[in-house]
């Protein structure tokens, strides 16, 4: 019997190993784990869609919705980091991205964002946001603009309305005059505490934006102690004496059935209401989209933009997931089925409206978008965690929140209160 | 050979651990799971005391910044809004929810048929969860789809009955559905107090020509004392535990009405992202806790040493 060598003997495992190596390398699926807020309703329809594109390019989709809203979302996303287990991508916006990529490791999206000319076509605010040290952290997946009003049809034509108000005079004008032609509560908002801070920053952005930037996104003393911000805090107790009385902590959508047939006249909401509106089984023409008010005549643009941020992974799979969602969510064909099921406008400043499929909301929203830019009168959402971290927001909220749902406290007070709840976060 | 004799002329050591081995199964089926729980309960409050001293915001950190984030709780509106409210809360559910189990136990002592039936009618509150019942309440106490609107609709036109959207009276309204929920557990607690009274005691009662509500009042209701201080206790960390109730219920209320320590913890810890302020809040929650126990635990004992001097 021949006797076997040690060295051949040897070779076979090791030789065995070596092709499993290469075989694994060259197999490797990519998949991607993903926390986000988006569980129910056209949101996530849209994410979902989403997976269905990651999974036709041969990719694995594991993504783990949170309902409620964005900070849900950060507890889990804050759990998973803390057991040394974060997703390969969650989402994640505003001041936050800067400050949660201080706690744990994060992907520099540099290299991605150049290669695909990205960059070029994204809005120079986003940039400030999305790469806050110089390199891109994050990478903006959607726009939404939350001075948006919608405005009832049927409701409309019960007033004998035809002009859409342009500032807030007439705003005011055409809710009396529903009043009048027996719509008891034409204002259709809810009364949870991002509701409430979108009718301040709606209110004050439309009253100035460039104190609203002072105010709210600087903190800037002298100007929380304006006379905008006052003349702020009266429209919001005229929008708060509009909506129902006992509209408590509910959600908006609870008021959508009435808004469309008329009972309730005015939406004020972001995009997303329309793809919400959309999914509950209401066609575009029950309802007309318009910019919220602005009092000197320039387009004010509210922004609020979703991201993706992708953390550090040692595992070969979920670090080709990441680089194929990436490429995924910088096509302008992905952008654009996303943007369509949501209602919001694409990142791409590049992106084409014309085709079927978008509203008319969503151009004009697009078109005002660049328009604001060009007039530096885009600024960032307060209650939808854009403008301030997370403890300076819930700060303000709480003031403006208890405020709105106060009737009386006046002006004054509120203005008196959002200045110490902004002083007391900020040690 | 039956107690070998010769085990024990062993050494005492030996002695010893035969002792343990042969207790070991119960040893550890009682020591294991009690290190276990009570070393969580102290190791995670001695963690939380910790994280209260550091400057922790997102996550925690090792620093130390004294005394600063009690002091800024302490300062914030949230925590005297909070504390305010649990006083209120705390004292208007503890005596509502014993009034009325009392009220019920009473009545269903008076030998009625169909007691039992009526006993776990009084008794399903208990087994819905906090949050089906904030839920429901929020709808039941709403204006607008509640009972305000069935009695307009009856034709008191002029009834309101809006505590649910008035920032000044939502607490009273986490009080009505925390009672609704909690008494029928007061009244079992009680109808069993009842059940072990001596019968001798209220024939003697009946004898001296003692009415019904003067039986119950003087003589009944005084021998249930311990365990009406057994249901106060219970009770008591039932309303400082409340967090699922008034989240499903009010939110904490219209502004900043209905804010209970419990929200601002979790407010502070987890959705604003500062650790050390809402660790800080536990802490304080605990010492206010210990404020009302410790006078308990030192009456018990002083109320033993008394009994064993008698």
């Amino acid at each position: 019997m021949r006797r076997i060598s040690r060295r051949a003997v040897l070779a076979v495992p090791v030789g065995l190993l070596a092709a499993s190596r290469v075989a694994h390398a060259q197999t490797v699926k990519p998949r991607l784990t993903l926390i986000s807020q988006w569980s129910t309703g056209s949101d996530g329809a849209a994410i979902t869609a989403l997976g269905k594109k990651f999974e036709e390019r041969g990719g694995t989709w594991q993504h783990s919705p949170v309902p409620g809203f964005t900070t849900d979302m950060m507890n889990k996303l804050r759990a998973q980091i803390m057991a040394g287990d974060p997703p390969a991508c969650s989402q994640l916006k505003g001041p936050d991205i800067a400050a949660w990529s201080k706690i744990a490791p994060t992907v520099n999206l540099d290299a991605v964002i150049t290669a695909a000319g990205y960059e070029k076509v994204i809005a120079p605010d986003l940039a400030k946001i999305h790469a806050p040290f110089g390199h891109w952290l994050a990478m903006p997946l959607q726009v939404y603009r939350t001075n948006t009003m919608f405005y009832s049809k049927r409701a409309m034509d019960r007033a004998k309305a035809t002009k859409i108000p342009t500032n807030w005079a007439e705003f005011n004008e055409l809710a009396e005059n529903m009043k009048a032609a027996g719509i008891a509560s034409p204002f259709a908002n809810g009364g949870l505490r991002f509701d409430d801070g979108m009718k301040f920053e709606t209110s004050l952005a439309g009253i100035n934006p460039a104190v609203y930037r002072a105010a709210v996104m600087e903190l800037d003393a002298k100007a929380l102690q304006s006379k905008e911000v006052h003349d702020a805090f009266v429209q919001v107790r005229k929008l708060a004496n509009w909506q129902d009385p006992n509209v408590a902590t509910q959600h908006y959508s609870v008021f959508l059935p009435r808004f469309i047939k008329g009972d309730m006249g005015i939406l004020l909401s972001g995009g997303w209401a329309q793809g919400v509106m959309l999914n509950a089984g209401y066609k575009l023409d029950d309802f007309i989209l318009a910019p919220g008010p602005t009092e000197n005549g320039k387009p004010v643009f509210i922004l609020n933009a979703d991201a993706f941020i992708f953390w550090q992974r040692k595992e070969a799979d979920l670090q080709a997931g990441q680089m194929l969602m990436a490429d995924l969510v910088m096509q302008p064909a992905i952008q654009t089925m996303y943007s369509q099921i949501t209602g919001s406008i694409p990142v791409r400043t590049d992106a084409d409206l014309s085709g079927p499929g978008w509203s008319d909301g969503q151009r004009e929203a697009a078109k005002t978008l660049k328009e604001a830019v060009a007039v530096n009168q885009v600024v960032m959402s307060l209650g939808h965690n854009m403008a301030q971290p997370n403890a300076m927001t819930a700060a303000m909220l709480d003031a403006i929140g208890e405020y709105a749902h106060d009737r009386t406290m006046t002006p004054d007070q509120g203005v008196a209160r959002l200045i110490e709840a902004v002083d007391s976060a900020r040690t | 050979m039956i107690g070998s004799p010769t085990r024990n002329d062993r050494a005492p050591g030996g002695m010893l651990a035969w002792r343990v081995l042969r207790r070991l199964p119960e040893l550890v089926v009682i020591w294991v799971p009690l290190l276990l729980c009570a070393g969580q309960v102290v190791v995670f409050t001695i963690w939380t005391t910790v994280v209260s001293f550091t400057p922790s915001t997102l996550m925690p950190v090792t620093g130390w910044v004294g005394m600063r984030n009690y002091t800024a709780m302490l300062a914030s509106r949230n925590w005297h809004i909070a504390f305010d409210n649990l006083l209120i809360f705390g004292f208007g559910f503890v005596v509502l929810a014993i009034a009325v189990g009392l009220l019920l136990a009473v009545l269903l002592d008076q030998r009625i048929r169909g007691e039992n039936v009526m006993r776990t009618i009084f008794l399903y509150p208990m087994a819905v969860s906090f949050v089906v019942t904030g839920t429901v309440w929020s709808w039941l106490l709403n204006p607008g789809i509640g009972v305000q609107k069935l009695v307009q609709g009856l034709g008191w036109s002029g009834f309101r009955f809006d505590w649910l959207v008035r920032p000044d009276m939502a607490i009273y309204t986490i009080i009505i559905a925390a009672v609704w929920q909690a008494s029928g557990f007061a009244m079992a607690l009680f109808t069993a107090g009842l059940r072990s009274v001596e019968p001798d005691l209220i024939k003697a009662a009946q004898i001296d020509g003692a009415g019904p509500w003067r039986t119950y009042l003087r003589v009944v209701l005084p021998t249930l004392w311990p365990i009406v201080i057994a249901v106060l206790v219970i009770l008591l960390q039932f309303a400082i535990k409340a967090f699922d109730l008034v989240r499903a219920l009010t939110d904490g209320g219209p502004g900043l009405s209905t804010q209970l320590p419990t929200l601002v913890v979790y407010d502070f810890m987890f959705q604003r992202g500062l650790l050390g302020r809402g660790s800080a809040a536990a802490v304080l929650m605990l010492l206010t806790l210990l404020a009302v126990l410790a006078p308990y635990g030192l009456w018990k004992h002083w109320q033993t040493r008394r009994a064993a001097r008698a």
